[in-house]
């Protein structure tokens, strides 16, 4: 089979010859840059610096060379600007706090502030105020609260919806030179083209744009959920509308040479419980998701992607409503994501695109023993009757041991050489 | 007077800021905890009586609402917005020492992580529960939490992380907190720690939800 076939026969729940892998596809299963160089060197590849492809969580770019030595059977395209607002080009040498060279785009531009943090700014434009920072003890950025107050005569939902536009020319000139390589490619192919992330927390801040308005603080966005539930229904609805046109100029370009569209990463989970309660879901959330869904089934063979973290085992029968067909990154250290359970409820109507390994404490703090037997025990239970890609709890973080990152892929190749079921 | 401070309870329990405050919609047009704390003082309520029988009675029931997934984060926030509306009411009051504390606790982010949602979700409770609260907002540096805990005798301290990277300047944090200040009280939380890592670090107290932090506080002074 090769890395395409595989992906589709499992998400089609058929059987495929062994248990594939995602590694970098999305900026969800991704890997941090400073795990890539070790992962690097440890194959014995040539050195050189790292290409830093998601800026905000300091993801780096899993290569071809990484990407045959890993088995990795999908790759993936995001939208043509990233979250600082600049495209992923002119590429310049740059060195982290951490002392590593890492390559990053030309408009990845930075300052230090008086206690020697990283400031990013968006677009590269530093006449306006950043819209990241990194501590200095950190190994990624997160976003800068730039909130005015607020006015609620004054609020109007077209504030929010300032990122969400038709995609320009140049985004078609990008998915046109994105089908170059999708076609020559035998692995599976997620897309995520922006602008369907319903209420995406990561995204209310805007760190894109150069001077957001409308509602940009997390808690004021949260509060505006029960506060202004119309204001931000609003929002969604003009999203959802543009988004599907969005898709259809895509869709008109890609056609079904991609397999994958990354819808939404709104993290409604907690450690132990939800961000807002199952009804809020229904009223707020679903028939949005579900009408990007419906589109997508409608109209092209792609398969949707949802992702959110945390314990969400009690929203996946609304995941499953709302027509998602995966759902990541399956947090199986939050209350009630267990599994088995999962795999008993709801295997057969979804695909598990990750659940691998928890990143929590096993991946990151356990010894390579451990991680082996844990990734063994979650393949076994995942596996069982297709319906499972292989991926971390999310991203696999910079402090992670390289080793622990073997013993995984280890345990997976151990554990397909077993699988008798297949 | 039973009343009044039952309604100013009942506003915080459900986050009815004020008047015009379209949340919640059941309570539209109803007065809210800006307008009936000012009443309430102004018939002569104490400062202190708002805070025990109204304020601190209306943030418990959140909490226990939120620890039983009856209430999430959004509900939350609006029930802090309320009591925070109240309190402005208080503020002379607790300047000028009219108003028993149950003590001072001081809360932040450990250095590197800028997360602050759970941070703040506690904070609002233990000041809701008649705590002072100094919040160091969030990427703290060890230093700035031991200048904080020295400055407050007797204060205890509360550490929050959010990421598995830096759950080590948690532990750095306690480490440094406990050589320099002996006998001081140390409490964490977070998505990614738990007992068996607060026991490691030798920090005091976990809980996976704020209510807990909450309870074990007040066990303390009680």
């Amino acid at each position: 089979m090769t890395s395409k076939e595989r992906i589709r026969a499992v998400l089609l729940h058929r059987k495929a010859d062994r248990t594939p892998l995602d590694f970098g596809a999305t900026t969800v299963t991704g890997i941090h840059i400073l795990v890539i160089e070790k992962l690097r060197e440890y194959y014995g590849f040539e050195k050189r610096p790292v290409k830093l492809t998601e800026p905000y969580q300091m993801l780096g770019e899993i290569d071809d060379e990484l990407l045959a030595a890993m088995n990795i059977d999908v790759i993936g395209f995001g939208p043509r600007l990233t979250m600082f607002g600049f495209p992923n080009e002119g590429w310049k040498e740059f060195r982290t706090f951490w002392g590593q060279e890492i390559l990053v785009p030309e408009k990845f531009i930075t300052t230090l502030d008086e206690n020697g943090d990283l400031l990013i700014y968006p677009q590269g434009d530093v006449s306006f105020s950043p819209s990241g920072k990194m501590p200095k003890s950190s190994y990624f950025f997160d976003a800068i609260i730039r909130q005015g107050p607020v006015d609620e005569e004054k609020l109007n939902p077209e504030d929010n919806l300032e990122e969400y536009g038709v995609l320009s020319d140049e985004d078609l000139q990008y998915w046109n030179k994105n089908l170059e390589i999708i076609k020559r490619t035998d692995k599976a192919v997620v897309a995520n083209i922006g602008g369907t992330g319903i209420g995406d927390i990561a995204l209310v801040p805007g760190t894109f744009l150069k001077q957001p308005k409308g509602i940009r603080d997390v808690a004021e966005w949260y509060m505006s959920t029960v506060m202004r539930p119309d204001y931000i229904r609003t929002i969604f609805e003009k999203q959802t509308d543009i988004a599907i046109k969005n898709l259809e100029t895509v869709f008109g370009i890609v056609g079904n040479e991609i397999d994958i569209l990354y819808v939404c990463g709104t993290d409604f989970g907690t450690q132990n419980s939800t961000f807002c309660s199952p009804e809020t879901f229904d009223e707020m959330w679903l028939p949005y998701y579900k009408k990007i869904n419906d589109w997508v089934h409608e109209n092209t063979g792609w398969k949707t992607f949802k992702h959110s973290c945390g314990a969400v085992e009690i929203l996946m029968d609304r995941f499953i409503r709302a027509g998602f067909d995966i759902i990541n990154p399956v947090q199986i250290n939050a209350r009630g994501m267990d599994t088995r359970v999962l795999k008993e409820k709801y295997g057969d109507k979804l695909v598990f695109w990750g659940g691998g390994v928890d990143t929590q404490k096993v991946l990151p703090f356990g010894e390579p023993e451990e991680v082996k037997n844990q990734v063994f025990e979650q393949c076994v239970i995942l596996s069982e009757g297709s319906g499972f890609v292989f991926n971390t709890v999310h991203n696999i973080q910079a402090n992670v041991p390289v080793e622990n990152v073997v013993a995984m892929l280890e345990a997976l190749k151990e554990f397909n050489k077993q699988a008798s079921h297949y | 007077m039973e009343q009044l401070l039952e309604q100013i309870a009942i506003c915080v329990e459900f986050g009815k800021i004020n008047k015009l405050a379209p949340y919640p919609p059941d309570m539209k047009g109803q007065d809210g905890a800006d307008e009936l704390t000012g009443k309430a003082l102004d018939q002569g309520i104490s400062a202190d009586d708002v805070l025990q029988k109204a304020l601190i009675k209306g943030m418990e029931k959140v909490g226990i609402k939120f620890r039983e997934n009856k209430i999430f984060v959004p509900q939350v926030l609006m029930s802090a917005k309320a009591m925070h509306t109240a309190m402005e009411h208080l503020k002379p009051s607790f300047q000028s020492g009219t108003i028993r504390r149950k003590g001072i606790f001081v809360i932040g982010t450990v250095a590197g992580d800028l997360h602050d949602i759970g941070k703040n979700l506690v904070s609002m409770m233990i000041e809701g529960n008649g705590w002072q609260v100094i919040d160091l907002g969030t990427d703290v540096k060890p230093e700035k939490f031991i200048e904080m805990a020295k400055a407050n005798p007797g204060c205890k301290v509360g550490l929050s992380a959010l990421l598995t990277t830096t759950m080590g300047n948690m532990e750095k944090t306690v480490k440094e907190l406990k050589e320099q200040i002996p006998g001081i009280i140390v409490l964490i939380g977070g998505a990614p720690v738990n007992d068996n890592f607060r026991e490691k670090i030798g920090a005091d107290f976990y809980s996976p939800d704020p209510q807990g932090a909450v309870e074990y506080l007040n066990k303390l002074v009680a």
